[in-house]
């Protein structure tokens, strides 16, 4: 199958710390990824070296067979795990942004969403609270028609009533051929809408399976491997 | 999406500069107003607002450097540049609407200054005056001939280019104070120093390499009519074209060098 994320001998040094320790890692069309591991273990490092916002020390990383660069950002939306939003800006603002910048923004689901999760869209930037800015930018990301979603902790910030959702939304507004890799570690709140899940440890891909698999051969919840493979 | 982001970079920046501007403009009638009423009672309030008036004009140049800056930094190089660098645009391109953005600010707060200095003292002698100084002017290009055209074009162009490279040069030393992990702001004052010393090595050199010829050749121009000091003049200021040219041409790759190559955004 065709892979829509590949990492070969990925290798990324911060002044003193490994951040990625040579990982490979492939990544096929049309899943749901679960990019799972605890704090500081490389999840973040990994989803922006695919933006772009950082470089590799050595080794690849090819999206859709391209490094990332202005053709892979077209087809790549993004949610970091900080929020980027010019606070001057209000929502409406943002997403005549988002339409101007990005071609596959669909500004009429994003006016859907903002009035199901009740954000008024004239409001500033300014003065919201960190878990609505949270939800307008997981809204501006969503509305795009994208081929791949990184999703960086799209759920710490905002209230478990809002995560559920946040998760149908992200379900019901991504097409079949579209791939979702989504990083966390409230792994119980995603694992009922993931295909397939990576673990990644101090740099490394300590596991790939399908979901399924798990629950087959190791009878457990992801959550539970998950406790196992990473107890303290 | 050059045309894009230059939108976005004057709707961020306009915020701050127009009502600058206004103030500017109002400030200069205001105290137009008490210098053509000279009156006792006015004394101080026109001591105030003269105040005033020249705190704006300086805050307006020392604004229009920091936004420089600020903008360069907050909107590429902080959280706000996890969006600026997912757009499908070229980095090369958010330089160039940074680096227009700012220049056609620095244009106008020096415009806009100018304009305000002249809407408060005008009045029937300065326009006189300046009659008298647009004549005495044409009779000197009259006189010159057509070399006075090149001079004068020759000085808009360096003044343009000296713009524009002064703000690669900000550029680049903000990308290079990004690279240091923990002193930023430290590592970036350096590096515009470095840049500085860098300059004055390059231009030592030519003058050693060239030395007692320079003098000889400067020597020789006194002694001649004007003609030869004007060709002189347009030859000067093509090397110091040619010279703020190539510096401002390897600051902005060296910016753009490093945005694509060593991009690093904690």
């Amino acid at each position: 199958m065709e892979s829509i994320l590949e990492c070969r001998n990925l290798v990324k040094f911060y002044p003193n710390c490994l951040a990625l320790n040579a990982i490979n890692l492939s990544i096929p069309k049309g899943r749901i990824v679960g990019l799972l591991g605890p704090n500081g273990s490389g999840k973040s490092t990994l989803i922006k070296l695919a933006n772009g916002l950082i470089t590799p020390t050595s080794g690849q990383l090819l999206i859709n067979g391209m490094e990332p660069g202005t053709e892979t950002k077209k087809i790549v939306s993004y949610l970091p795990e900080r929020t980027y939003l010019n606070d001057w800006m209000t929502v409406n603002n943002m997403i005549e942004f988002f339409r101007d910048f990005y071609s596959d923004f669909n500004h009429q689901k994003a006016y859907d969403m903002l009035q199901r999760l009740g954000v008024d869209p004239t409001q500033r930037l300014k003065t919201m609270s960190k878990g609505t800015k949270e939800k307008v930018q997981l809204i501006l990301v969503m509305s795009r028609e994208a081929e791949l979603y990184l999703l960086d902790e799209p759920i710490g910030g905002v209230d478990p009533a809002a995560r559920d959702y946040i998760l149908d939304t992200i379900i019901s507004n991504y097409n079949e051929n579209a791939t979702l890799i989504i990083s966390t570690h409230l792994i119980a709140d995603v694992e009922k809408i993931l295909d397939d899940v990576v673990f990644i440890s101090h740099g490394n891909i300590v596991l790939t399976s399908t979901v399924d698999d798990i629950r087959e051969k190791e009878n457990k919840s992801v959550d539970a491997l998950f406790r196992e493979v990473f107890r303290c | 999406m050059l045309g894009k982001l230059l939108k976005y970079e004057f709707k961020a920046t306009s915020r701050t500069f127009l009502p600058m501007y206004a103030l500017l403009i109002v400030m200069s009638f205001i105290n137009k107003f008490f210098y053509s009423n000279n009156f006792e009672y006015f004394k101080i309030p026109k001591l105030i607002s003269m105040t005033v008036f020249i705190v704006v004009i300086a805050g307006i140049s020392v604004m229009t450097l920091i936004i420089t800056i600020q903008r360069f930094n907050k909107s590429l190089l902080t959280d706000e540049g996890y969006l600026s660098f997912t757009l499908p645009v070229k980095a090369h391109l958010h330089i160039d609407a940074k680096m227009i953005a700012s220049f056609v600010w620095s244009l106008l707060s020096v415009l806009v200054s100018l304009i305000a200095i002249f809407v408060m003292i005008a009045n029937h002698n300065v326009f006189a005056e300046l009659g008298q100084l647009w004549k005495e002017l044409s009779d000197v290009i009259a006189k010159v001939g057509p070399g006075a055209y090149v001079l004068l074009l020759e000085a808009i162009l360096l003044l343009i280019i000296t713009t524009l490279g002064s703000i690669v040069e900000i550029y680049a030393a903000i990308t290079i104070g990004n690279l240091s992990s923990k002193h930023k702001l430290l590592a970036g004052v350096g590096a515009f120093i470095g840049f500085g010393i860098v300059q004055q090595i390059v231009v030592s050199i030519f003058i050693t390499a060239l030395g007692p010829n320079v003098e000889e050749y400067f020597e020789s121009i006194s002694r001649s009519g004007v003609q030869t000091l004007m060709n002189v003049s347009e030859l000067v200021m093509l090397v110091l074209i040619l010279y703020t040219l190539v510096f401002g041409l390897a600051f902005y790759f060296l910016t753009n060098w490093m945005l694509t190559k060593k991009l690093n955004l904690e």
